[in-house]
């Protein structure tokens, strides 16, 4: 089974104190910690598990700066046979569906029968890039995956939906699964494995591989600010008895009961 | 036998495996073999090294077990006191860890705190502008030449709530002595002791850069640290980058200003006190005598010590290290076992004197449901105090 694995370098912003820089555009990034996007670190999980189940080939791909690259070893270590990044620097204005473009133009001449990335990206929470891409390589696809089967070419998948619903599907491979967190449990990599990934070669494709024909965004960043602070929001401030007997009241007042 | 994680791993400040002959003491001195069953085979780890026989399985599950055991150290150098051939074990399983943390493969607590820390100075998070809030109402400048010290809080008692009580009372202390001291606040950043253990280099060389030239633009000379964690980094680490300044832990100077009368304990304390040596303070600084001298001055206080398990032998709280951070399974907790042990002496208050311990133990206290009170000496010095 041939499988690639799409990841993303994103830097930790879950605890951090964001900053927007002054272009207005970004954010400020030299006191943040990066990391692979969390969701494609199941996603890389679960592409190595049904590696190791079926044999076959691993290949993770990456947009991003130089500094992906580092991303991308941990993919090796971890499991990947083989890494290509494609030049962040050499695109301007990336959104999701140029991502996806730009990542489809990576991996068209590769074999495939699954293509697995996460199902969201917790820089930009676009969500755009897994279904986008399927659609650009013409196989079907799953979104907010928590479970696969595969047998032969045929795949159940499990698709969580909200309320805590589950949506079992049957589908046929060639396919792309967008990997939600808790799939699985992503593993460490081993030292010896560490030690290879750090000299492994990865494929660089930039602007002078990438034939730029259609290669297009379809929305541009405007904007990046700061959402101004709520009016409606009140603290309630008393005993514990005293603000549960105002909550109700607010409840009842509002007619929501 | 693999040469090149041996190498790798020498490269990155493990060279200290070479003298290891694998004699066991250090297993036997390891706080983690307390805990029934644990078996937490210290003494191979060099051995292991040296054939590059480490996180060398194939298997997820053997690999994940293997990087845990190497996160495990708390750095309390109970081994190295112990090891005849003075192994820093901490620092080889150190340089294990850097490895993994340039390659991410490291517990996602630890990479939380990291994160955290290298992004607002400070391992909770809070924001930099906050820390000197804990100094409100205490009267105390900013730091300036004119000062004799610079009064270095630790995160923790800059911004826990618990913890800032500690700063206060030392800061309390050191003015009714009329000690001529200053505060850094939002411009000062951690240490870096815990984030340099864990193997985070590059956030560690961060807070060098920052502390390093922040004191020696105010020219500082003299630093009172609240944690030992601050006073053996400050002390041993950061010589190789600036050696402009001294530093001393609180209680060393709390103990010169009771030997010169400057503060004299009268109001009598009424409890039974038994202290707790913190790892850092205590094995790590050789400060043994002064914090027990501070007790011992305190009338009425009665101070008794864990039986065996004192002073170089003290069991660590299992703070060090950020495995403040790590949520180990109940029977797999190294305070419990110290609380055990404290509990035994019939002690009313546990005293500490580091904000790691502090916090360790008042969790654990309530985990258990017992009835101690845990006190910084700081507190206890200042409840004497006229």
């Amino acid at each position: 089974m041939d499988i690639i694995v799409c990841i993303k370098r994103v830097a930790q912003t879950a605890e951090a104190d964001v900053k927007i820089d002054s272009s207005g555009k970004d954010i400020v990034k030299d006191r943040l910690t990066f990391d692979m996007n969390e969701s494609d670190t199941y996603a890389l999980e679960e592409a190595i598990l049904l590696k190791e189940k079926f044999g076959g080939t691993l290949t993770a791909v990456s947009l991003g700066t130089v500094q992906a690259e580092d991303t991308l070893r941990i993919a090796l270590a971890k499991g990947a046979d083989s890494a290509i990044r494609i030049k962040a620097e050499d695109f301007e204005g990336l959104d999701g569906y140029k991502t996806a473009q730009l990542l489809k133009a990576a991996i068209k001449d590769l074999k495939f029968d699954v293509v697995f990335t996460g199902c969201i990206a917790t820089d930009d929470y676009y969500s755009q890039v897994g279904v986008t891409l399927a659609e650009l390589l013409g196989v079907p696809h799953a979104t907010l995956v928590t479970k696969i089967d595969i047998q032969d070419t045929k795949a159940q998948v499990h698709r969580e939906l909200e309320g805590g619903l589950i949506e079992h599907l049957d589908m046929t491979l060639p396919a792309l699964f967008t990997i939600q967190t808790g799939i699985n449990e992503p593993r460490y990599a081993s030292l010896i494995a560490i030690r290879r990934a750090a000299k492994k070669e990865i494929k660089v494709i930039g602007a002078s591989e990438i034939e730029p024909t259609g290669i297009q965004a379809n929305a541009s960043l405007e904007e990046l600010f700061t959402p101004p602070a709520g009016k409606r929001a009140e603290i309630l401030s008393g005993s514990m008895d005293e603000i549960s007997a105002k909550v109700a009241g607010i409840i009842k007042e509002k007619g929501l009961i | 036998m693999n040469t090149e994680v041996r190498e790798a791993i020498i490269e990155s400040g493990g060279d200290d495996v070479i003298k290891c002959y694998q004699c066991g003491r250090c297993m036997a001195a390891c706080p983690w073999n307390l805990l029934g069953g644990l078996n937490y085979a210290t003494y191979r780890f060099c051995q292991r090294i040296k054939l590059g026989a480490i996180i060398d399985s194939e298997e997820k599950e053997a690999i994940a077990a293997d990087t845990i055991d190497v996160f495990r150290c708390v750095g309390c150098d109970a081994c190295k006191s112990e090891c005849p051939r003075g192994v820093g074990l901490s620092d080889v399983l150190r340089a294990v860890r850097r490895i993994l943390v340039d390659f991410d493969s490291y517990p996602g607590e630890l990479k939380s705190v990291v994160a955290r820390l290298f992004n607002s100075g400070n391992p909770l998070g809070e924001p930099a502008e906050k820390r000197a809030d804990w100094a409100e109402g205490l009267n105390i400048p900013q730091y300036t030449e004119a000062c004799e010290y610079l009064y270095f809080p630790c995160c923790f008692p800059a911004y826990d709530a618990r913890a800032k009580k500690v700063a206060q009372a030392s800061a309390r202390i050191l003015k009714r002595a009329g000690i001529s001291f200053g505060i850094m606040g939002k411009d000062e950043f951690c240490c870096g002791e815990a984030v340099r253990r864990v193997g985070a280099e590059k956030v560690f060389q961060t807070a060098v850069k920052q502390n390093t030239e922040l004191f020696k633009k105010a020219k500082v000379q003299k630093v009172i640290a609240t944690s030992p964690h601050c006073l053996v980094t400050f002390t041993r680490e950061y010589p190789e980058y600036y050696d402009g300044f001294k530093t001393r832990h609180a209680v060393q100077v709390f103990d010169q200003l009771i030997k010169e009368k400057k503060i004299v304990p009268k109001k009598p304390f009424g409890k039974t006190v038994v202290y707790h040596d913190p790892c850092t303070l205590g094995r790590q600084m050789d400060i043994f005598d002064e914090p027990r001298a501070i007790l011992k001055s305190i009338p009425g206080l009665n101070l008794v010590e864990v039986p065996v398990f004192n002073r170089e032998f003290s069991v660590c709280c299992g703070g060090g290290s950020m495995g403040l951070w790590l949520d180990w399974p109940q029977d797999e907790r190294l305070a419990n076992i110290r609380t055990e042990q404290i509990l035994e002496t019939g002690a009313d208050i546990l005293c500490v004197a580091c904000p790691y311990c502090l916090h360790m133990f008042e969790e654990t206290m309530k985990s258990m449901d017992v009835d101690i009170e845990v006190m910084d000496i700081s507190e206890i010095l200042e409840a004497s105090l006229d």
